[in-house]
């Protein structure tokens, strides 16, 4: 069986090679059959990676110890669910995961661009390939997942217990999902380079793409962040490690990106600024792996070290290079006639925006890197922790919270002082009232009050917005206020599904900012049945409860939870578990989540006598609008991809050459979603 | 793309407010990264500063009270691993540091031999008077050794 997988990974890795050459080939002889064959390659080479995927997972779900990679991260009391999830627990196995999802988002665009883009897809393709060449070598040559033991064990040595919790099954996924489709208009993007075709074909025929690369790199953070909160036990969800620094990044580039392509598709500007950008972003989905998996800088969490760095760095510097070198080789073409006529405009605040994000970008890649580089410059290790970061990124966000609300306001080109009225009098009041009863409400940290007063305002706009196109709806067909509220957002779904994630955004935000500033934390040792207090909370320690399995061993309090009226509201149970194999202990989190306020209970220690318990307590206010807004963003980006009959029809007409400007509000006559 | 000269003004300002924050933060928030052999070195100069310190707790000397949450051992240099080739012994006096946390639970996987960070600032005694104690993650996840 792992025969059949090696030869898998073989023949997928000739594949990539012939479907490279049969693409240019094909594209630059004119021979449409050549194209075809190669997207045939792709398939194939799909075909081949799942096949060797199934092979891996059979192997780990028959405990097949004679595979290295199963005996390291498997044994055979590992749940079932754990055994499947183990796929992408260690090294071998996430690359392949990785060269998967690329084979079968390779596999996706050969079939959408099938019959269209027949300039730039077979380039696209090969790009893509080409990406695929470099993980098939790694996993053909370097890092192996079929290797064989020389001595078979009779038990794995099992799966870090920090990685046997549910969020492992969908964190990494959702997150190598954003990571790997990114790679998609990346590579429409240097096929436009490579060809010549540099007007905005790429971006619109890869919108999907990158939205669908933001989503899953929204949920991939958003669940990193609550798997650190549910699992690590430290009260926070958010750490600022290289390894969570490393997700942000594309995250930051690529909302930069879905803002700037807007300004490109209305006003044909920012081409090189776009095209930048989604290089960007794609290094840095290659800068992640490679200080996660090369061990260059420490990490909390840096699972492996190991031989990869280099080859990730010099695959990092080849596309750096190569890329760049496309862009000014292309430069004359990509200026653009059209230029920024005034501060007040949105092209503007689009413009800031995007410096923002890519100035936090920037800030949170400089900390990372600052221990390599203060080694190298001043032969010291340096580093900056958490506070360097909130220290910059504190601002900037106050920054870029404040344009979301001003950029879907403001006209484009220039905006006169009486529409400027017109639109923010409102939010703007909405603000400032909003700062002023929070201050009456006893609130002095001025961050705080800016942070609250700029949300209410970002939210104002989006009000404003929505009664603007309801209103706009009922003047022309005279609808009920919900219907025409449904409609509005049914048929301009990019648009007013943008604004729920900017409310998501919004909503995230707040829940961020309560949870950094008025968290506080009690550390006690008690007896049982002895009680102590945090916030208007009294938690009594009940006892312990323990228990056994072949698996793990474990030890569960009990704490009941009372109001100040001395009512009972629950019993809460932190754990600490002990696995024992490998021998290691691990603490299970005991959180009671509400609007208001989340009461977050560790057991971190416990006494000799079994009747004393060490408990660290946190009350953070807040935090449960932080995961609020991540749904709210998820169910905005939905609806943002909703296929959406009208869009197609301008990528069709974007696609004969024909320059668009596609109607923006309340399109009263347009067919609806398909 | 052209940019209008006076949009280089407020493109210009913003990347001189990111670059200051950057900088200024930098100045204000960061800390020492050293093994214990290089805190030994530097002894002098790092009195009061804020630190890291990588090292392996040495087995012995470890004392947990749970009553006060107060950690108190001793960290000792990472031995050098190189690639499965025999280590030389280190014969040398051994350089170790004592180190106080106190106000925290002890971590899960803290243990003799196991390799920590410790972040805090050096006494003048020799003493480590730490606000954290990390641990690494555990041994599996090192490198195979070449055979």
């Amino acid at each position: 069986m792992p025969q059949l997988g090696n030869l898998a990974l073989a023949i997928a890795l000739i594949l990539a090679v012939y479907s490279i050459v049969a693409n240019i080939y094909g594209a630059r002889r004119n021979s449409p059959d050549f194209v075809v064959s190669a997207r045939h390659a792709l398939w194939a080479m799909c075909a081949m990676v799942t096949i060797a995927m199934l092979v891996l997972w059979s192997a780990l779900l028959r405990s097949d110890f004679s595979l290295e990679y199963v005996a390291s991260y498997s044994s055979t009391t590992l749940p079932t669910v754990y055994k499947i999830t183990s796929l992408w627990g260690g090294q071998q196995g996430s690359l392949m995961f990785w060269t998967w999802l690329l084979s079968i988002f390779t596999s996706i665009a050969a079939f959408q661009n099938r019959r269209r883009n027949s300039e730039i897809a077979p380039y696209a393709l090969a790009v893509l390939a080409g990406v695929a060449i470099f993980f098939l070598l790694m996993l053909n040559f370097v890092t192996r997942p079929f290797d064989l033991l020389a001595t078979v064990p009779a038990e794995g040595s099992d799966l870090n217990p920090l990685l046997q919790n549910y969020w492992m099954a969908i964190h990494p996924p959702s997150l190598y999902t954003g990571y790997v489709s990114a790679t998609v208009p990346f590579a429409f993007g240097a096929a436009a380079l490579i060809t010549g075709k540099l007007d905005d074909g790429w971006i619109r025929s890869t919108r999907r793409w990158a939205i669908f690369s933001w989503f899953f790199l929204t949920l991939g953070n958003m669940f990193g962040a609550r798997w650190a909160y549910e699992v690590l036990g430290w009260g926070g969800y958010w750490a600022w490690d290289p390894v969570e620094n490393a997700a942000f990044m594309p995250w930051l580039v690529m909302t930069a990106y879905l803002h700037s392509v807007m300004i490109q598709e209305r006003k044909d500007m920012l081409k090189v600024w776009n095209l930048s950008l989604i290089g960007l972003a794609f290094g840095l989905t290659l800068f992640g792996t490679f200080i996660t998996r090369s061990g260059v800088i420490s990490s909390v969490h840096s699972f492996t070290q190991s031989g990869l760095g280099p080859y990730f760095l010099s695959f990092l510097i080849t596309v750096t290079l190569g890329y760049s070198a496309l862009l000014i080789f292309r430069s004359k073409q990509l200026r653009s006639p059209a230029e920024f006529e005034s501060y007040l405009s949105r092209e503007a605040a689009f413009l800031f925006n995007n410096l923002m994000l890519v100035g936090i970008a920037f800030a949170v890649f400089w900390g990372t890197i600052f221990p390599v580089l203060s080694e190298a410059v001043r032969g010291v290790k340096i580093t900056v922790g958490p506070p360097f970061f909130n220290r910059v990124n504190g601002p900037l966000a106050l920054g870029l919270v404040f344009l979301m609300g001003v950029g879907p306001l403001i006209a484009w080109r220039r905006t006169t002082t009486s529409n400027l009225v017109r639109s923010f009098a409102a939010p703007v009041v909405i603000g400032v009232a909003t700062g002023i009863v929070a201050r009456a409400e006893g609130l002095r940290i001025w961050y705080v009050l800016t942070a609250f007063s700029l949300a209410a305002f970002v939210m104002g706009t989006v009000l404003v917005e929505f009664r603007r196109g309801v209103n706009a709806r009922r003047h022309m067909v005279s609808e009920p206020r919900a219907k025409a509220l449904v409609n509005l957002v049914a048929k301009n779904n990019r648009r007013y599904g943008g604004y729920i994630i900017h409310v998501g955004v919004i909503v995230a935000f707040v829940g961020i900012v309560g949870s950094s500033f008025f968290r506080t934390e009690v550390k006690k040792s008690v007896h049982a049945g002895d009680s102590f207090s945090i916030g208007s909370y009294t938690l009594r320690f009940q006892g312990l409860e323990q228990s056994d399995t072949p698996h793990l061993e474990s030890a569960t309090a009990l704490v009941e939870v009372l109001r100040p009226d001395g009512r009972e509201i629950t019993v809460m149970t932190p754990a600490k578990l002990f696995f024992k194999r490998p021998q290691q202990p691990a603490t299970k989190v005991a959180i009671r989540s509400t609007p208001l306020n989340d009461l977050y209970v560790v057991l971190a220690g416990i006494g000799d006598d079994g009747q004393t318990a060490t408990f660290e307590v946190f009350l953070t206010p807040l935090v449960f609008w932080l995961w609020a807004g991540g749904l709210m963003m998820v169910l905005g980006t939905v609806v943002v991809m909703w296929p959406n009959v009208r869009e197609r029809a301008a990528i069709a007409t974007a696609l004969s050459r024909q320059s668009t400007g596609a109607p923006e509000l309340a399109n009263v006559g347009a067919p609806g979603g398909d | 793309m052209r940019i209008r000269p006076r949009f280089f003004i407020g493109v210009g300002l913003i990347a001189a407010a990111i670059g200051y924050l950057i900088f200024s933060a930098i100045r204000t928030t960061s800390e020492y990264y050293l093994t214990v052999p290089e805190v030994a070195a530097r002894q002098t100069e790092l009195g009061g500063q804020a630190l890291r310190v990588a090292g392996r707790v040495k087995a012995g000397n470890i004392d947990w009270d749970p009553n006060t949450l107060t950690l108190k051992f001793e960290i000792v240099p990472i031995p050098d691993v190189d690639n499965g080739a025999v280590k030389p012994v280190v014969a040398s006096d051994p350089v170790s540091f004592r180190v106080v946390c106190a106000g925290e639970p002890k971590p899960d996987m803290f243990a003799p031999g196991r390799d920590v960070i410790v972040e805090g600032k050096l006494g003048a005694d020799g003493t480590i008077a730490a606000t954290q104690v990390m641990t690494s993650c555990p041994s599996k996840y090192k490198p195979k050794q070449s055979q």
